[in-house]
């Protein structure tokens, strides 16, 4: 614990020489309140957060204001992936096992206003995943999809090594970079100009809402929109087996700038930003939240 | 008719169509993931020749899990699944990161994740194993999601069910990632993180177990890993079954040479597989279904795909060993596994080709340790041709095989008789690995050097020596011979008293090297020793000269650790502190202008000692190097006092002498013995040289080159010299003893007791300075509030005194 804290404090100090990026702030959140927290992710606000409580199991939502935390769902894997939509509603994914052992997923919306979930994709076989929209969320499915009645406006997905991007009701697809893996991570700049994608083995891809790719700015995992001009990420480094380093990065996204905003061996990783505010998890589940000064 | 014909078909077809879609919609979804990718530093390379270090077609853990990956999809494909693979090929770029691979995961849907490795030991060749694990997120007892622990052991019992290869353990180990890595915590397999399917990492083998490196350079072996991981699939999903074909395969082995050059292997693997043999599997009908040549891998992995059940032959041919047929059952989704021992043609009785010692009338004598080798024809059956070897005199030895059987090797236990004819036999009875003799029996003699060991020619400490205490004393064996610099240390070792073996200084131990006129080997202590203690130095009889031969017998020295700087009590006569107060002389020396005085700061007393560097001629036995005091001591010596010396000994084995002069200048030269000792030591000598009734200063050394003239040591050297004192009479006493008295315990800590055959009336407790610190009228001392330190006891008995050097140690 000793070491994390001298590692945050080293991560304050630190300044990046050529755009005078300046780490403002860092500070634990739900410091003995709440186990090892993963995957969150902030509204558009930055006033709430979710995340998966303990690795496996179980959505919540920490809302700053007030400081309370909420139980959205005990559902294993309910916390991997969820996110909140315009209008700071929750979209989650839930999943059982059937007699054969196939996995059904369920999509799942969770009203903050009423603290009620509902379904509003029924289980089925197969990949069942959030697609995010300028106006609202919907789910993706392998068989149903669903979006709102009033559309999702402007929203990107991937599936496999294509990137389909949806604007004025029309949506088309893209792969404007070759990955046999596939594309993953995909998001809309907060002005919805831009999208910023992972294509693996290639790194982070920012287009155009025409698909044309604008840079490529490094090969680091789970690109999130910081402001209209950064990205931030995880850079993980591995053995094939486990971690061996893991730290934030903030990058440009014309890809002409990247800087470390905590140390290799802090161990951070899963970043989620919006509003200014800049949080993350670390190996072993402990969330942080901090701020940045971007000086050009 | 044709109408009813199209309207039947149509049905049939959107009956099948119907059907497929659901079938469609229950179709199980495996995600693979073939750990590791790219050839790179978080790849695993393990080198096997013929192939080299970074060699891609060589082993990488990345391709055989490439290839059970590519293996297990399209066998799933067969049986209906649909699959999706993290990597396709093996470049950096499908090198991905942990997290992307679980979000990949995670995003296509799947069911079931494999991620499919292969096992290190990671120590030395020595601890290599070879068994199967899966590994799921959670504690063993306590998975996070437990569908993933039944998945592992769904999978578990096909894996283990190899019989191609050999495992260390019939036990397919099922973990938590948690408890298998404690020191982890929680963070567990990267990939098993955060994977919302039903995920398991796979370690299907030890890949650095060499022979299994080499199987799993054969893609159709990992083939078969791939179509076990299919069946664990089948297991998990309940639909076995679904493939109609079987799968065979097996492992060919020489039935009888061993393999060589692998440190550790188990069971079968301990034989040679086989090149390049060809397998035919024939059916029921005489028909060859398939063929399979065995690759040039060194594995004898063959593998048939896709039988049809039923009954089989194989058929295996090979133009070095004879054919070999068996039979087999094929079921469907399943393996049969068979493996094979070929027996090689020997179509020629055994002989001896070559041998050795080679040895003929008029030839120089054979060394003493020379093994008899003797190389075949063929390949020997190895407890027959043991049998048959016989050696005249008999000598103990041990016989080796190399060259998988075709060479015989005896190796005597110690050493021939010297001086000796030996007569080696062969008798025919020797046999190949055909089971066939030798037409004639083999003899031949050789006689032996007139050498067969090595001996002691100087040793430090020698039993009874006393040592300097402090750490990096040193210990020395020395030989006529020159020793065998190889892990020479190792025949070397100090105990203490209670048997714990101390350490030397490794970085600074000293041995011979070529051109040396004698073989020798100095060895520092790593720490102190305890004053007063006994020690002993052992020699290993394993310690072997350069031409093998051994020493003569493993040789022990007690020895006892004491602080030469211990106060005595007397006087000063010479403190050794400045070089000015000395001056150098030489006599009958080939060098005489080599000697040097140097004053020094390895000191007992003061703040130097005076150093002598010496040099003697290889032929001037008279040879003298000495040096006088400038200005001698008032204090006079006469017949009988004792004289105390301080000297750092070189173990020059050359002869120090005090020497003395008289008012006159009349000299007497007064041997205190050879320098036969390794660093400082008090010397205490009576002097009984002197004349009666005249009165000595003490002048200075001489060093004399020692009594042998051919003493290979000691031509050079250095020694040193501190305090020389004139012993006071009591502290002479002190060490007269009454030959009944004993004391102990000897270091003591709470009672000194003396023991006697007559009446002890008082014991006394003297320090070095002649105060008595303790007594009592009785035969006993508590010694609990005396300071550690060396003293005097004196025991009163039968009006007699009796002195004992006694250590008090707390």
């Amino acid at each position: 614990m000793k070491k994390s804290l001298l590692t945050m404090l080293c991560g304050i100090a630190l300044v990046a020489s050529a755009q005078q990026v300046t780490v403002t702030s860092q500070s634990r959140l739900l410091n003995g309140v709440e186990g090892p927290a993963y995957y969150p992710q902030l509204n558009s606000t930055a006033t709430q957060l979710l995340f998966a409580s303990g690795d496996s199991y179980g959505l919540k939502m920490y809302d700053f204001a007030d400081n309370v935390v909420t139980r959205i769902s005990d559902e294993q894997g309910a916390g991997i992936d969820a996110c909140f939509n315009a209008q700071g509603d929750v979209y989650y994914v839930t999943q059982k096992l059937n007699a054969n052992n196939l996995v059904y997923r369920t999509g799942m919306r969770y009203s903050v206003a009423t603290a009620k979930s509902e379904v509003v994709l029924e289980a089925q076989h197969g990949y069942v995943r959030p697609e995010l929209g300028s106006a609202d969320n919907g789910f993706r499915g392998a068989k149903k999809s669903y979006a709102p009645a009033k559309g999702l406006g402007t929203s990107v997905y991937v599936q496999g090594s294509t990137l389909y991007i949806t604007t004025n009701g029309v949506t088309k697809s893209y792969s404007p970079v070759a990955s046999y893996a596939g594309y993953l991570w995909p998001s809309l700049s907060p002005d919805g100009k831009k999208v910023a994608f992972f294509a693996a083995g290639k790194g982070i891809v920012v287009t155009d809402l025409a698909g044309n790719v604008l840079s490529m700015p490094g090969k680091y995992e789970m690109p999130c929109w910081y402001d209209n001009h950064y990205l931030v990420a995880q850079n993980a480094k591995d053995d094939g087996h486990q971690f061996t380093s893991s730290q934030i990065m903030l990058v440009k996204a014309d890809g002409s700038f990247a800087t470390n905003l905590t140390s290799a061996t802090s161990m951070a990783m899963q970043p989620t930003s919006a509003a200014g505010k800049i949080v993350y998890t670390t190996i072993d589940g402990l969330l942080y939240q901090m701020t940045i000064n971007i000086n050009e | 008719m044709k109408k009813f014909s199209i309207i039947s078909l149509m049905l049939l077809f959107v009956a099948a169509l119907t059907q497929n879609f659901m079938r469609a919609d229950e179709q199980p979804h495996v995600y693979i993931n073939p750990g590791h990718g790219g050839h790179s530093s978080d790849d695993r390379n393990v080198v096997v020749a013929p192939y080299v270090q970074g060699d891609t077609m060589g082993f990488w853990e990345s391709n055989s899990n490439m290839y059970k990956c590519f293996a297990l999809r399209e066998l799933l494909w067969k049986k209906g699944y649909k699959v999706t693979v993290s990597r396709e090929t093996n470049t950096e770029d499908d090198d991905l990161g942990l997290s992307t691979i679980v979000r990949l995961c995670n995003n296509s849907g799947a069911d079931v994740f494999y991620s499919i490795h292969s096992n290190a030991t990671g120590g030395g060749e020595g601890s290599r194993v070879n068994f199967p694990m899966g590994f799921f997120r959670g504690y063993t007892d306590q998975p996070e999601n437990p569908w993933c622990k039944i998945l592992v052991e769904k999978l578990a019992p096909f894996l283990i069910g190899n019989q191609c290869t050999v495992w260390s353990s019939n036990n397919y180990q099922v973990w938590g990632d948690w408890s298998f890595q404690p020191s982890w915590g929680t963070q567990g397999y990267g990939v098993l993180r955060g994977n919302k399917t039903n995920a398991m990492l796979d370690e299907g083998s030890f890949h650095d177990y060499y022979p299994e490196t080499y199987r799993l350079l054969n893609k159709d072996y990992c083939w078969v890993e791939g179509f076990n991981f299919s069946r664990g699939a089948d297991s998990f999903f309940g639909r076995s079954g679904n493939l109609s074909t079987g799968v065979v395969m097996g492992n060919l082995r020489d039935d009888r040479r061993p393999r060589e050059g692998i440190l550790v292997m188990y069971g079968a693997d301990k034989r040679q597989p086989v090149n390049g043999a060809t397998v035919a599997l024939v059916n029921a009908s005489g028909e060859t279904i398939q063929t399979y040549t065995t690759d040039n891998d060194f594995n004898g992995i063959f593998v048939f795909k896709y039988v049809d059940p039923g009954t089989y032959t194989v058929k295996i041919t090979h133009p070095e060993f004879e054919e070999k047929t068996a039979e087999l059952q094929v079921n469907a989704d399943d393996v049969t596994y068979l493996n094979i021992d070929l027996k090689r043609v020997r179509n020629t009785p055994p002989a001896v080709i070559s041998y050795a010692p080679v040895w003929n009338d008029g030839d120089a004598p054979v060394k003493c340790n020379e093994p008899i080798v003797l190389q075949f024809n063929w390949d020997m059956d190895i407890d027959a041709t043991a049998e048959a070897f016989t050696i005249t005199p008999a000598v103990e030895g041990k016989i080796t095989w190399e060259d998988t059987n075709y060479r015989m090797v005896f190796t005597p236990n110690d050493a021939y008789e010297v001086n000796t004819e030996y007569t080696v036999t062969l008798k025919k009875s020797a046999l190949h690995g055909g089971g066939v003799g030798m037409d004639n029996d083999f003899v031949f003699k050789f006689i032996t050097d007139n050498r067969n060991h090595i001996y002691p020619l100087a040793v430090f400490p020698a039993e009874g020596d006393q040592v300097n205490y402090k750490a990096g004393a040193l210990m020395e064996f020395r030989s006529a011979a020159l020793l065998d610099g190889y892990n020479l240390s190792t025949h070397f070792h100090v105990y203490d008293k209670n048997g714990n073996e101390l350490e030397f200084s490794k970085r600074s131990i000293k041995n011979n090297k070529a051109g040396d006129p004698y073989g020798y080997c100095r060895l520092p202590l790593l720490k102190a020793l305890t004053p007063g203690e006994e020690y002993r130095f052992v020699v290993d009889k394993t310690l072997c000269d350069t031409i093998g031969l051994q020493l003569v017998e493993g040789k022990e020295y007690k020895f006892t650790a004491v602080d030469p700087s211990e106060a005595k009590d007397g006087t000063v006569v010479a403190d050794f502190e400045a070089v000015a107060d000395y001056q150098l002389i030489e006599r009958d020396c080939a060098n005489p202008s080599t000697a040097k005085l140097t004053a020094v700061t390895d000191k007992l007393f003061g703040n130097k000692a005076i150093q002598m560097a010496y040099t003697f001629g290889n032929y001037d036995p008279s040879g003298v190097v000495e040096f006088r005091m400038n200005k001698p001591s008032a204090e006079k010596f006469n017949v009988g006092d004792q004289l105390g010396a301080h000297v750092w000994g070189d173990m020059g084995y050359n002869t120090l002498c005090a020497v003395f002069s008289d008012e006159n200048g009349a000299e007497v030269v007064e041997p205190l013995g050879a320098v036969n000792f390794h660093g400082w030591k008090y010397i205490s000598k009576e002097l009984k040289s002197l004349e009666a009734d005249k009165s000595y200063q003490f002048v200075g050394y001489n060093l004399r080159k020692g009594p042998d003239a051919d003493t290979p040591f000691g031509l050079t050297g250095t020694v040193k010299f501190d305090n020389v004192i004139k012993l006071t009479p009591s502290a002479i006493g002190d060490l007269k003893q009454v030959g009944h008295v004993q004391v102990g315990p000897n270091p003591a800590s709470d009672y000194l007791v003396a023991s006697a055959d007559a009446l002890i009336t008082k014991v006394e407790l003297l320090n070095t300075n002649g105060q008595i610190v303790a007594s009592n009228a009785s035969n006993f001392i508590n010694v609990a509030d005396v300071a550690s330190g060396v003293y005097v006891m004196k025991v009163y008995v039968s009006g007699q005194v009796s002195n004992h050097k006694v250590v008090v140690k707390h």
